[in-house]
Formats: C-alpha cells, structure tokens, sequence
C-alpha cells in the first residue's frame, strides 16, 4: 500500500511539477484544474460559482444599461458606464445616488450598496423573468420612512457574514467578514476546504492532506452539507419559514418527502446533482433516478430489482418525466420565479402546498 | 403608580411605608381584575345560590358580607365569608372571597387554605391558582408557588397586562430561585421598554442573569449593587437599548472584574442576534471563572451550530463534567456525539432528555438528524412532525439548548 502511495504521489507530483509556473493562477478553479481538469472546466459556469460578481464582470449589468422602477413615492435608476454600475434612488426632492458594489446572483440580482460605512441590500432586484426591476424578495413587507429606508435595507453583522459567507469564498474567516480575500462566487475552496493546501502539498508530493471527499458523505450528512447555503431541514424549521417561501430551500423539502432515507444515496443531493455541472433542467434527465428505487420489476435490472426499497411503489401513471408530476414547479412567492418542489409526493389536485 | 411599581409591591416587602402603601394599592388592584375574570360568579352565583334550599342564615350572612366587602370594610367581610362557608363549604363564591380578601390583609396561610377549598370545588380557576400561588410565595413554599403560578397562567390568570406582568414577575424570581436562570431571564423579557424599571425588578433581573439561586430579600445589603449593576445593564438589552447596554455591561466589567456570570450574561442575550460577539464574551467567561459550566456549554453549542463538532463534544464533555445536572446539557453532548460518529451512544442520551423535557424542539431535532443517520426512516420523520407541531405551537425563538 505503501508503495502505491507512493507512485500515485510520484505521479501526482509530476502532472502538477509541470503546473507549478502557473499555480496560484487568478482564477482557482485553474489551479485545482491541473489535477482536477474536468470540474475545473465545467464548474465555473454554474450559477454557483456566478453566485456573487463584481461589477465590471456582470453580463446582466451590461445588457441592462438603464433599468427604472417606481414605487411611490420613490423612483429607482439602475444605471451601467463603462464599468461602473450606479444605484439611485430619489423622492423627487431628494437623491441617494451609490455605486453598486456587488451583486448577488446568477439570474435575478440583488445589489450590495455601502452608505456611511454600512452594508445595505437593495431594496429593488433585477428579475429576469420580468426583465426589469422589482422589490427584493423578502423586503415586499418593508414600508420606507425616508429615502435611506428606500434605498436598501442595513444589513447586520451576522447577516453580512452569512451572506457573503454563501455567496463568495474566504468572504469570512476567523467569524470576520474578510472582504479583501474575497474570491466572487463559489470556487473549490468554498465547498472542498483545505484544497489550497492540498495542492501546495501535492506537488511536494504529499498527498495526506487531500480534503475529505464529500461524495462519501452519507445522504443526511451530504443534506446538512449542502444546507450550510440551501438551508439545512433544522435551519427551516429554527427560522420559521412556512408556506410556499420554503419551496427554495432544497434540503428542508427533500427531507420532508416520504422516501427521504439519510442512508441511502439515492435519494442525496449528489443523487441527481453534480454540483460541478450547470443545472440540468431537462425533466427526463431524472427519470433513471427515480427509477432507481421505484422501477416496476418487470422493467428493474436484476440488481436493481434486488435492492428496491420496501413499500417504493411504482407509478400507475407513467415512466417517464416523473419529477413533472411528483416534483412540481411552484411559485416562488415575490421571486417571479418557479423553483421545483423537492418535496417528492403525489400531488393531487387541490392539494394544498405541503408545510 | 406605574406597572412595574404596583408589580414589584405586590412582594409585599416592608421597608418602608411607602411600599406598603403601594403594596396595598397593587394588592387591592389584583383583586379587583381578579375578580373581573368571574363575572359569572359574581352577579349570577349569588342569585343562584340564594335560589337554593340553604342553612338557615346563610343567606343573611352572604348579604352582609357583600355589603361588607363593597364598603371595604375587609376585616368584617372576611368574618361574615368564614361564618358563611362555615355553614355552607361547597359554595365556591365564599371561598373565593375569603381568600381573595385575606391575602389583601396580608394573611397569607389562611388565604392559601381558603382558595385550596375553592380550587377543589372549581378545578380550573386560572386565577385561584395564581393567587394561591402568589400566598405560597409570601409564606416561604416557593416550589408549591412556582407550581401554582404556571398553573394559573397555563389558565388564562394573565388575562390583564398588569396582571401578566406581577405574575411573570414572581414565576421569574421562582424560576431564579430554583435555579432555571435561562427561563426567567425569558420571563422578564416581557419588561423590557419599561420607562422607569423599579430597583428590585433589576436586582431579580440580576439575580437570574448571574445565576445566582436566591430572591432579591435574600441578598446581603452589601451584594445589591452588583446585582442591581448586572439586572440593569440586563435589562437595557432586554429594551432594545444596545448601545446602553454595551456601556452598562463595560461598566459591570470594570466594577466587578471577577464577578462569575457576568460575562456569561451579556453573550446569552447577545447570542440569537450576534452569536461571534456572543461567544467572545463566553470565552472571556472562562477567562474569568474557566469551570464555568454554562459557558463551556454554549460554547459547545456554538461549536454545534458552526458544524466544529469535535469543539463541541469537547467543552459538552467538561460542562458536564462541572455540573452533570447542567439543564439541556445532555442534549448538547448527545447531539456532539451524533456528530462525531458515536451516533448509538448519542441517540441514547438524547432520548433521556426528551424524557425530562419532552417538548424541547433542539432535542427533537438532534433526535431527527440521529435517526436519519441511522437509517431509522419512521423514527426520523416522526421526530421531524414532532418539530414542526412544536415549532408552529411555540414559534420557537432563536436556537440555543
């Protein structure tokens, strides 16, 4: 074993040897690319790792130069330069005029402004379904007293952390919010900590400081993993968030489905995503999945068939496209969005949505 | 007279005679809302008692007792409603007035003994009990008071602000004496905002906040000032005054730098807001007194929350090891060992915490992440229906153990 250690590492250690000029390249994913060429490729293209972006490299930004909005008594301008992006807000009297520091999301974005030393989320969110403007989700309830109110809501401490914490990596270290290590959205580092020194060691050959590989999580723990930024099922449940608001929060969902079962991988968020891949959004694309445990016997491998779960039942209805039906698309309530349901049912007619 | 005032003078303390008079006039005040809560009793009890075949002279006696009793004439009324459940023991209005009318006059056993017959006859008397109650606290049995107390709130005795806020006030000072300081400091949220707080209001708060098992006339004329220090800079928290608050528990430090608990006090109130700053203050904690059993547990539970479980099974390992009787502390190191792996022996200690404490949502949902770790699919999302009727049923505040 010893001895296949060490060829690995020598192998190791020649493919990086010749990575090493250009190690510690701007972009992460480049660097663990050496190794890990495929997920390096792909993965930058995800909405994670777009999850947070500066200014000048905003492609919603740039072909939405003018964007307005109004709610009384205030009017909204969103305004592109060059690569500088500007927020302002007036009453008509008055002007609150701030450049847009970052923006938070792939699609619809939301805009981080800093007055007086403070951190505020923009109360007006760009929402691609609308092509415009609109109240950030979660602020429709906020009725501003003044034009500070109106141009954003004060971030606090925490909240900033955990944030930033979610949506960029080494935002946070040490419980402190560390904006000028801030790497823009998702990288390898976020999720696989320790890859950094990994791969200083690696190309000495060291390879025992390899992070944990999080495919090996059980599907409770790989749920609590990926819950850290989807919202874990207790995180849900602690912040009270009823009704259709939930329908975002992947993991809460997932566990509430009757065939959630923390130790079969099946059913993992790995299951059927590859979080290194952009979302697939093909319906049938998950059939296999669902398959998995619920193929009619006629149909199921040998396998397969072998290790259907007690009491999986299979559809009367259809093989194909289940998550149409048992995953269906809902309403993200102010988000002008639909997210699917991963709250894997029957959905009747009628039903209420599950909470 | 404000709220607080009339709360506070219904301990009956008896410096001066100030207090006794505001003392009476809260007294007199509890009864009469009190009394409004049995309207029924009242106007239609009376005349359906007199409707009735009863002893002779009782219904005389009950005429002038009331008339008594509406001239405020207590010493003469409580005479005529002794004389009258004398002759008549299963009539409820009788006791009720009797009582309600001794602990007006500071006759505390006799006023506990009259409701006692009352709350036979009438077993859901939300405010019997709370009076009861309030009478055991003046006699000295704070377990029976504490009891008596959550019983008549868990019947609708808090059905005036007034009312809520004497009642919460003494179930807080018995919560603290008994040595549950998590949840009186929760009562005594419900003070926060008050203009002008009484002194011996932050004393109680002071007392829960430094954990310290006593009430505010047990302490030595000596010990006051830190308490009152520690109940205030509590109490500015509690209002939503944070910048007071900073200032106040900086002055606490200054004044008192090896004062266990006060350091443990402000990372508590600062921890479902600001749980970095809270856990600076716990670590400063053990800093200042390092066997500090409730700081060493929230910094496991901290450690829990930031997924450092390792942490955590370490400082839950020597909280325990402090204080084994340390409330919810077998939740924290049964979820540390879920976590760790040790998932067997974890499952075990946390289904012996929900037997003393059922309807604890942190324990369920430890119990929920252990099941589902265990492959045990039923159990597990039993335990999640558990939290979700508890979380709707309570709308559970901020997670802490």
């Amino acid at each position: 074993m010893r001895a296949l250690n060490a060829l690995s590492g020598v192998f190791v250690l020649a493919v990086c040897v010749s990575a090493a000029a250009q190690a510690r390249a701007s972009n992460p994913a480049s660097s663990c690319g050496q190794c890990h060429a495929a997920q390096a490729k792909s993965q930058p293209l995800t909405p994670m790792a777009r999850a947070i972006e500066f200014v000048d490299a905003n492609p919603t930004l740039k072909t939405n130069p003018k964007m307005t909005f109004r709610r009384e008594p205030y009017s909204y301008t969103v305004e592109t330069v060059g690569s500088k992006s500007t927020y302002s807000v007036t009453d008509g009297t008055n002007t609150i005029s701030l450049p847009i520091l970052w923006s938070f999301g792939a699609g619809g974005q939301t805009w981080i402004l800093q007055l007086n030393g403070q951190l505020y989320e923009s109360l007006v969110s760009y929402y691609p379904n609308l092509s415009g403007l609109d109240i950030t989700i979660g602020d429709e309830r906020i009725t501003p007293h003044n034009l500070e109110e109106a141009m954003g809501r004060k971030l606090g401490q925490g909240e900033v952390k955990a944030c930033f914490g979610c949506h960029a990596t080494h935002a946070v270290s040490d419980r402190k919010l560390t904006l000028d290590t801030l790497e823009p959205g998702v990288t390898c580092e976020h999720c696989h900590l320790g890859s950094s020194v990994h791969m200083t060691d690696a190309i000495q050959g060291d390879l025992d400081t390899t992070p944990p590989k999080l495919g090996k999580l059980s599907t409770e723990d790989l749920s609590s993993f990926c819950g850290q930024c989807h919202r874990t099922w207790e995180g849900v449940v602690r912040g009270h968030f009823h009704g259709e608001i939930n329908v975002r929060f992947q993991p809460y969902r997932l566990a509430n489905s009757r065939c959630f079962d923390g130790t079969d991988p099946r059913i993992s968020c790995l299951a059927c995503h590859d979080p290194h891949q952009d979302l697939v959004r093909q319906d049938s694309s998950y059939d296999s999945k669902c398959l998995a445990c619920h193929a009619a016997p006629s149909t199921a491998t040998h396998a397969a068939s072998a290790n259907i779960p007690a009491g999986a039942k299979t559809c009367p209805v259809a093989n194909a496209d289940c998550v149409s039906c048992h995953m269906p698309k809902i309403n993200l309530p102010g988000g002008h969005a639909k997210f699917t349901d991963h709250e894997i049912r029957i959905v009747r007619p009628g039903d209420p949505y599950p909470n | 007279m404000t709220v607080v005032a009339a709360m506070a003078s219904v301990k009956f303390e008896t410096r001066a005679a100030d207090c006794n008079r505001r003392a009476r006039r809260a007294r007199a005040f509890v009864l009469q809302l009190l009394i409004v809560v049995f309207p029924l009793f009242v106007v239609l009890f009376p005349i359906f008692v007199l409707a009735q075949a009863n002893p002779a002279g009782f219904d005389d006696l009950v005429l002038r007792a009331t008339a008594a009793r509406e001239q405020n004439d207590v010493q003469q009324a409580i005479e005529l409603y002794g004389q009258a459940v004398q002759l008549k023991p299963d009539w409820p209005d009788g006791w009720w007035f009797l009582g309600s009318l001794q602990y007006a006059s500071d006759s505390y056993a006799a006023a506990r003994d009259a409701l006692s017959h009352f709350i036979e006859l009438t077993p859901e008397g939300g405010p019997a009990f709370a009076l009861r109650g309030l009478c055991e606290f003046e006699t000295g049995e704070y377990t029976q008071s504490l009891k008596d107390i959550e019983r008549g709130l868990s019947l609708g005795a808090a059905n005036q602000p007034r009312n809520e806020k004497i009642l919460r006030y003494h179930e807080a000072l018995l919560l603290t004496r008994s040595g549950n300081f998590e949840a009186a400091l929760q009562k005594y949220a419900l003070f926060g905002g008050e203009k002008v707080p009484n002194p011996e209001l932050l004393v109680g708060i002071g007392l829960a906040g430094l954990r310290t098992p006593l009430l505010p006339k047990e302490l030595r004329a000596d010990q006051q000032d830190l308490y009152s220090a520690a109940g205030n800079a509590a109490f500015q928290f509690i209002s939503g005054n944070q910048k007071a608050a900073q200032e106040a528990f900086q002055d606490l430090f200054q004044r008192f730098p090896t004062t266990a608990n006060a350091h443990y006090l402000y990372g508590y109130l600062l921890f479902p807001t600001d749980p970095d700053q809270a856990i600076s203050e716990f670590r400063r904690e053990l800093e200042v007194s390092p066997s500090n059993a409730a700081a060493q547990l929230m910094v496991a539970w901290d450690s829990l929350m930031r997924n450092n479980y390792s942490e955590a099974l370490a400082y839950s390992k020597k909280a325990l090891a402090e204080d084994p009787s340390l409330a919810v502390g077998q939740l924290v190191l049964g979820r540390a060992m879920v976590e760790t792996g040790n998932v067997k022996d974890g499952v075990e200690l946390l289904e012996k915490e929900l037997q003393v404490d059922p309807n604890n949502l942190e324990t369920h949902l430890a119990l929920a992440k252990a099941y589902s770790k265990l492959g045990r699919k039923e159990d597990a999302r039993h335990e999640r229906l558990r939290c979700l009727e508890i979380e709707k049923s309570e709308n559970a505040p901020n997670a802490r153990p």
